[in-house]
């Protein structure tokens, strides 16, 4: 046995106590400060932007909203921008300069209830075609965003007449290797995992894990659809390989049961794919490796391709509070950075160390 | 134990014990651990990481503010964005509802933006409406998206730092890949990373996924770049050990490796590879002669290897002179196809390719020493270059056989000892010659300030003369060039290299000359320039190359990473130039070079389609379809009639389906090419023992046997053989297959046998015709000679099989039996069948002692046989023609 301390250790480098309930957390790229979403107890909603500074997080920004922020993403902004995107409980999509966060630079009405999710690609140099923005809310629906166009988005995708609306708690963008490839995945409180098209502007795949969808991420949203990680809320994940589809079975994936209690979040390592972190609802992290098989594709009775999934491996694991982690957020420019933050109404950078020798 | 309920740290410590040696995943082993905190970790650690961030912190800030800077970029950026997807088009939640494909279909109904024309792809369209129809049988869908990835990123807009971040990003996509053994994808990535900024660890990961693609090629190429990049980077030095491994070229895989361990000494890679390969060098003689016997014996895998590295041996595209330096003729088979293809491109150092000249003794010398020799190199080269001249290429490279270096006017006299100093030179009068070869033999001699008065003469008498002979006044410029740099006059000689290079552009050794020159001035900058421009020319100088790297090491220190714009432009070498080295009208010469070429192409597309029907006959040898390889061998017999191995082939086949007498005839071919082809006598052997002429058997694998005692299988066969031969002696087998000769009976045909009776006029005891060893044959000749009986002699020919007639023969044969035989053929049997006649003579001759028999002849002897071919000759026959008869005479007469 490898001594302790030559695995990853998780270290709490920085806490901040705040005075509202933070939704989400995220880094700007290309810079050491975060930005933190949430709601005052006085139901307006909050940004703070810090700068961590000499072992400290401080201050720098604080805006105060009409609604209350649920979540934000980067992911469809320029680097020499920033813009962020929000999404927030009255069902509007923001878009934010951080330098003048008064007014929004991009705003529309895009769901009738709450914004549980959103997800963004083709900014900061992260996918191919044009940057695109993606919200999952309460209302049942999934809707893709373009900054360009004002009022409506490019892709719509609601259950049909008559059918009931699940609550779509979460969404992602993967498989942007190409100018027109693209997939979006979403994850319902009913354990309804489904892949979406953009390319054929059609449902490729679906699935059901059984119980609530709590996150869905794919493990690099810029190349040709990896792997796909969706945490449950019963405390499993499931790792589905991506690269084999099969007619009928789908795609193949693994499941491991991870904590005892619900997992909020799970963020691959932007720059190993193969390594993740999920958060859990009793205040801990764990985190994962994944390891391939050595044959990722095998031909089933009928001599279809059928994906083999590989297994994974608990690297380490932390108790940070015994409130949820509601998010994380690994910094996409120094590795083993990332900010979290949970309803114990905490916002912790943390350091995890000795990611290359994994 | 108490027997209460309770907690027991011993018990749970032992459990999770052996529940670790049982199952170090389980779940219950899961412990949750309290977050660290900066005082877990040992103090070191901790500032080391504390350090980190805070560089990272200040970088960060750095670069933050140098991006707000640039925001003016945007609006460009935004044009170069992709189109708004369609528009608000709904994607239903149920996969099955029928509602879906009107949505689908509704956004075609839109009216496509023009630019998304241009992406239209028709495949995918077609693929698309192919999966909509046939969805339910729809086959699995595997992303292999590699191909569809660009491999170029369109960077143009980008800062500098931003390209950076996303090259980093690029790599790291490729790293994964790697991981995940997507090598394709992997390469993919690097390369897009390679687009946005070249960088060395991007190159070196990339080689390394091409060597796991086993494109050897490319991973050279990617080394070479790196080491370009950074001489002396220890992962590329071991990559390109490894592809040089790969591909066949050991001595060079050894050269790096050996770099590497110099400075890394505990490299294990390192010490293993190079382990591995110098066992394969020594293995590679022994092994070779091996499998020469080994051929013999198994009768078609090892022998197809054996051809097969024979025939790409002659296919190879390069120059007609075969590989003599040890290391390259014994390459590995399998890899000398790849070779083959690379010879074409000159990416190897030059002394390393399959065909480095035969007469690269001076070669591993000059390599054994240090790099730091290099000037001292270049100088000892042109020395050399100078001295022995006679349009030889000094020594880095290239065949002697190239057809440019036979274009070369000859500089010196003969090399060696005896020089002829009134050698002709080019064009030059023979009193400039004399003065240049004086020249030479000082150079040679050490003699530089003489020898480059001698030059200096002949230029001027050259320039006196009024002459038109650009060439030979540039060599003379040149070799004065080579005495001023052994003088130290670098200047002088810079200036003699510049009108040598004026006269004619992009000659190799004047380039080299200046190229030291103005190293040893230390203007590096033109060196450079001029370095790269002689391995433009031929890649394979490895002065040049040592120097370079040398060079680029100092201008990085000099300039830093941007020492490449200082340099002046290096000249693009035309392409004629690279491959003859020189420019020049094509000459008469030329042409036939050329001609020659291209005989040796159509030579070389022959060669391998014979080799690919050979290849294919091999193939159905292996698979057992014998009949089908007989039509691909006899395919390639008539390609190519003289090719030894495949008469051997065939007479395989023809072995296996039992077709005794072809493969004899097979075989007999491939000894009149061969004389000694061990496995054409032992197919022979195989083909005889079918005819059940073990005589015959026995004696040729008694040949093979006397050419390599070694090979088993001959031995067991010929124990075997001599138990049958012994048999079929001993018993008068009745039931031998070879007795279908017409008279086999005493009392049988009474043609034949009823005139042999009647024309005895002795009346003697009829002679015993169905004799079956040579004593009873003996004997019986001997009674028919004593007697004069011609007859009863000509029916005891007429019954023995012609190819039997020497083993019978063999202890008897004398000038008397001869010539009794030769009556007896002239005067019963020529008349009758003049084709068995024949044939007895054919078989005659190769009767023991008989050409001592014959030396003794007798005059009356020998009218005798003059006759009887005389007679032979007049006959006219479908079996035979009188060339034969002729030939077979010589044999006689």
């Amino acid at each position: 046995m490898s001594s302790p301390l030559d695995k990853p250790q998780i270290i709490s480098h920085i806490q901040k106590s705040l005075n509202y309930t933070v939704f989400d957390s995220k880094w700007i790229p290309c810079s050491a400060k975060f930005v933190c979403l949430g709601n005052y107890a006085r139901g307006t909603g909050v940004m703070q932007i810090y700068e961590v500074q000499q072992g400290e997080a401080q201050l720098i920004k604080e805006q105060e909203f009409p609604k209350p922020i649920k979540c934000g993403t980067f992911g469809a902004t320029s680097l020499q921008q920033r813009h962020l995107a929000t999404g927030d409980f009255g069902g509007n999509l923001n878009i934010w300069n951080l330098e003048v966060p008064g007014t929004p630079v991009f705003s529309v009405k895009a769901h009738k209830e709450i914004i549980n999710s959103i997800d963004g690609v083709g900014g900061l140099g992260i996918g191919d075609g044009a940057p695109e923005i993606v919200t999952g809310s309460r209302d049942g629906t999934v809707k893709v965003w373009d900054t360009r166009q004002k009022d409506s988005p490019v892709a719509n995708m609601e259950p049909g007449e008559g059918e009931t609306k699940r609550d779509c708690w979460t969404v992602a963008l993967g498989h942007a290797f190409n100018d027109q490839d693209r997939c979006v995945c979403a994850g319902y409180d009913n354990g309804d995992i489904k892949l979406f098209d953009l390319r054929n502007m059609s449902l490729r795949w679906e699935t059901n894990i059984k119980n609530g969808v709590c996150c869905v991420e794919f493990d690099r949203k810029d190349i040709n659809m990896n792997k796909l990680v969706a945490t449950s809320l019963e405390g499993k994940f499931h790792v589905f390989d991506m690269r084999t589809q099969h007619p009928t079975k789908g795609f193949s994936s693994v499941s491991e049961k991870a904590h005892k209690s619900t997992i909020w979040q799970v963020k691959h390592l932007p720059q190993n794919r193969d390594i993740f972190m999920t958060t859990g609802g009793a205040g801990n992290l764990n985190l994962w490796k994944y390891e391939y098989p050595s044959q990722r594709s095998k031909t089933d009775s009928d001599d279809l391709a059928v994906g083999v999934a590989g297994s994974v491996t608990l690297l380490q694991n932390a108790t940070l509070s015994t409130q949820p982690i509601a998010s994380l957020d690994w910094s996409p420019d120094k590795k083993g950075l990332c900010v979290c933050s949970g309803f114990d109404q905490t916002v912790r950078v943390l350091i995890v160390t000795k990611l290359s020798q994994v | 134990m108490s027997g209460d309920e309770g907690i027991y740290p011993h018990l749970i410590m032992f459990c999770e014990d052996h529940l670790e040696k049982l199952d170090p995943r389980s779940l219950a082993l899961r412990k949750e651990k309290p977050v660290s905190t900066a005082a877990c970790l040992p103090n070191d650690e901790w500032s080391q990481i504390a350090d980190e961030l805070k560089k990272w912190q200040e970088e960060t800030k750095a670069s933050e503010t140098s991006l707000k800077q640039q925001s003016m970029f945007d609006a460009l950026v935004f044009e170069n964005m992709p189109p708004i997807r369609g528009s608000n088009c709904s994607v239903p939640l149920c996969q099955t509802s029928v509602k879906k494909e009107k949505w689908t279909l509704s956004k075609h109904t839109l009216p496509r933006d023009y630019r998304e024309w241009d992406k239209f792809d028709v495949e995918k369209e077609f693929e698309k409406i192919d999966r909509n129809v046939d969805k339910h049988d729809a086959p699995a869908i595997i992303n292999q998206g590699h191909p569809k990835i660009k491999t170029k990123v369109d960077a143009s807009l980008l800062t500098q730092q931003e390209k950076l971040l996303l090259a980093n990003r690029e790599k790291e996509k490729g790293n994964e890949a790697f991981r995940a053994k997507d090598y394709e994808e992997a390469v993919a990535y690097y390369s897009r990373s390679l687009s946005i900024q070249p960088a060395v660890a991007a190159y070196n990961n990339r080689a390394q996924a091409q060597i796991h693609l086993q494109s050897w090629h490319d991973a050279m190429r990617d080394c070479e770049r790196v080491l370009e990049l950074e001489p002396g980077n220890m992962k590329a030095l071991l990559r390109r050990g490894t592809v040089n491994n790969h591909m066949g070229n050991f001595q060079m895989a050894v050269e790096d490796l050996r770099v590497v361990l110099r400075e890394e000494p505990q490299n294990a890679a390192a010490t293993k590879l190079l382990l591995e390969i110098e066992k394969k060098m020594k293995e590679r003689q022994p092994e070779q002669r091996r499998r020469g016997k080994q051929i013999l014996i198994q009768e078609v895998e090892e022998e197809d290897d054996n051809d097969k590295t024979r025939a790409k041996e002659t296919a190879r595209p390069v120059e007609p002179s075969q590989p003599v330096g040890g290391e390259e003729s014994s390459a590995a088979p399998v890899e000398r196809g790849d070779m083959g293809n690379t010879q074409k491109k000159p990416h190897s150092r030059g002394d390393g390719g399959p065909h480095s000249e035969p007469n690269n003794s001076h070669h591993g010398h000059r390599r054994g020493k240090g790099a730091s020799a290099d000037k001292y190199r270049v100088t000892q080269e042109s020395k050399e270059k100078v001295a022995n001249g006679s349009g030889k290429r000094g020594s880095t490279a290239s065949a002697p056989a190239d057809p440019s270096s036979r274009k070369e006017p000859p500089v010196g006299g003969n090399a060696g000892e005896t020089v002829n100093l009134d050698a002709p030179c080019g064009a030059l009068p023979p009193p400039l010659s004399r003065l240049k070869n004086e020249g030479n033999l000082l150079f040679k001699n050490g003699q530089f300030a003489d020898a480059l008065e001698k030059y200096s003469q002949a230029i001027q008498g050259f320039t006196d003369s009024g002459m038109n002979s650009p060439e030979d006044l540039c060599i003379l410029y040149s070799n004065r060039a080579a005495c001023y740099l052994k003088d130290g006059n670098c200047q002088e000689c810079i200036q003699d290299c510049t009108r040598a290079l004026e006269l004619q552009p992009f000659s190799l050794k004047p380039l080299l000359r200046r190229a030291t020159a103005y190293d040893s001035l230390e203007r590096y900058r033109k060196a450079y320039v001029d370095y790269k421009t002689v391995l433009q020319i031929d890649i394979s100088v490895q002065a040049a190359n040592d120097s370079v790297n040398r060079i680029t090491r100092q201008l990085i220190e000099e300039d830093g990473p941007e020492w490449r714009e200082k340099l002046p432009e290096i000249p693009l070498v035309p392409l004629s130039a690279q491959q003859h080295r020189r420019e020049g009208p094509p000459s008469a010469e030329l042409l036939q070079a050329r001609a020659e070429k291209a005989a040796r192409d159509a030579e070389r597309k022959a060669e391998v389609h014979f080799t690919a029907v050979k290849q294919e006959g091999n193939d159905f040898v292996k698979k057992g379809q014998y009949q089908d390889a007989l039509g691909k061998y006899t395919e390639c017999l008539k390609l190519k009639p003289e090719e030894c191995a495949v008469y051997t082939n065939r007479a395989l086949c023809y072995l296996k389906l039992e077709r005794f007498t072809e493969a004899k005839q097979d075989c007999d071919a491939a000894l009149k090419v061969d004389p000694t082809n061990k496995k054409a006598f032992y197919r022979r052997a195989l083909a005889n023992r079918g005819l059940k002429d073990y005589m015959a058997c026995s004696s040729d694998l008694q040949e093979v046997l006397q050419q390599d005692p070694n090979v088993q299988e001959a031995e067991k066969e010929l124990e075997e053989v001599t138990v049958l031969l012994r048999q079929s002696l001993a018993n008068v087998s009745p039931a031998k297959p070879r007795t279908t000769v017409p008279i086999t009976e005493v009392a049988g045909d009474e043609e034949t046998l009823g005139a042999a009776q009647s024309e005895s006029p002795r009346g003697e005891e009829p002679i015993n015709l169905q004799l079956t060893n040579a004593y009873e044959y003996g004997q019986a000749l001997n009674a028919a000679r004593c007697s004069g009986n011609t007859a009863a002699c000509a029916a005891l020919l007429a019954s023995t099989p012609p190819e039997r007639l020497p083993h019978f023969l063999s202890t008897q044969l004398d000038g008397n039996t001869i010539s009794f035989i030769m009556q007896a053929l002239d005067s019963h049997l020529l008349e009758k069948d003049p084709h068995l006649v024949y044939q007895h003579l054919h078989h005659l001759h190769t009767t023991h002692r008989f050409s001592v028999v014959l030396m003794l002849l007798e005059k009356d002897e020998r009218r005798y046989m003059t006759q009887l071919f005389e007679h032979l000759s007049a006959v006219q026959s479908a079996e035979f023609t009188k060339n034969d008869v002729q030939n077979l005479a010589n044999k006689y007469i």
